[in-house]
């Protein structure tokens, strides 16, 4: 378990990429049948028709999404403990199926947990579109503090 | 229903879910794979000493009750068809306890502000607070929504605080 992050391996500034997802019409539609079942995320003509001019993602599950990348991309290499809570989360533009987008997260500042075991790491998260006609547009924002355990003092 | 029409300070039930060990890790293998949420026996060596729902799947079980209810009203004559409503994002968004299987969570909504959109004037914003609570009363979840629904009229009149009829 040596090589997992903690809590100490995390300063202001540090910059992680976690990863990329192509938009795909199946997950669009079979999330939003489940959480959101609004036109613009399960019908693919209604949503043409809608505000968001296409088949869109549920905000919902860009967030799912941006969890999953988060997981793969970094907690499960970590000592993750989960996160007592989001500031706030910014839907800036419509996703589109087809479209892709990345997530990248840095590092804003750290502070000890009153237990013993643990620290909270909060992070700034963006997840914006990596195409080449509108790559680096932020279509999601969040910052969200999570748990990470703190190296044992004998191991340190 | 329109943003002139929506209620300030009413609280409404929005509906119960019910979280099982099946709808908990089966959510968690597609978007929250860490031990805690996937794995009941990792779980329990962990610091929950068991499995817990992921927070981001706390927060989708709003979105599908808030649209049950929604539909409800609307089937009952309560509420006109409209526009889909959208949403520029939600804040403080607070996961207070871990959310184990055979818990069922009951979610409300309280609409405490309504406010001008100036990048959309044809829309207003409304937002409300959210909590989740179990049989006994305890907070688990709690969030604050914000939503835009397009405006009766345009350009805007002055708010009312009671809003106007249904239509």
């Amino acid at each position: 378990m040596a090589d997992l992050l903690h809590f100490e391996d995390f300063v202001p500034g540090q910059a992680f990429r976690l990863g990329t997802h192509v938009l795909t019409a199946e997950e669009v539609i079979e999330f939003a049948r489940e959480f959101d079942p609004q036109p613009q995320h399960t019908d693919p003509e209604a949503a043409k028709q809608s505000m968001l001019g296409g088949l869109a993602a549920s905000g919902w599950h860009l967030g799912a999404l941006a969890m999953r990348l988060m997981v793969d991309g970094l907690f499960n290499r970590a000592t993750s403990m989960g996160s007592p809570g989001i500031d706030e989360i910014q839907w800036r533009k419509p996703v589109l199926v087809g479209d892709r987008v990345r997530l990248d997260g840095e590092v804003l500042d750290t502070r000890l947990s009153t237990r013993p075991d643990r620290g909270f790491v909060r992070f700034r998260f963006s997840m914006t579109r990596d195409e080449d006609a509108r790559k680096g547009e932020p279509v999601m924002l969040f910052v969200c503090s999570v748990m990470f355990g703190r190296r044992r003092e004998d191991a340190a | 229903m329109w943003f002139e029409d929506v209620p300030l300070n009413a609280k409404v039930t929005l509906g119960s879910y019910t979280f099982t060990e099946e709808n908990i890790i089966s959510f968690a293998k597609r978007y929250d794979p860490q031990p805690f949420h996937v794995d009941p026996e990792a779980a329990a060596r962990s610091a929950y000493g068991g499995l817990i729902a992921s927070g981001w799947h706390t927060a989708a079980v709003w979105m599908k009750l808030m649209l049950a209810h929604r539909r409800a009203r609307i089937e009952a004559g309560a509420e006109a068809t409209q526009a889909n409503y959208v949403s520029p994002g939600v804040r403080e968004l607070r996961w207070l306890k871990p959310v184990r299987p055979g818990t069922t969570l009951t979610y409300t909504n309280e609409t405490f502000a309504k406010r001008d959109w100036k990048t959309r004037p044809q829309f207003g914003l409304v937002e409300g607070r959210n909590e989740a609570c179990d049989e006994r009363g305890e907070l688990y979840y709690t969030f604050v929504n914000r939503v835009l629904i397009a405006r009766r009229h345009s350009p805007p009149p002055a708010l009312s605080p009671k809003g106007g009829k249904e239509n």
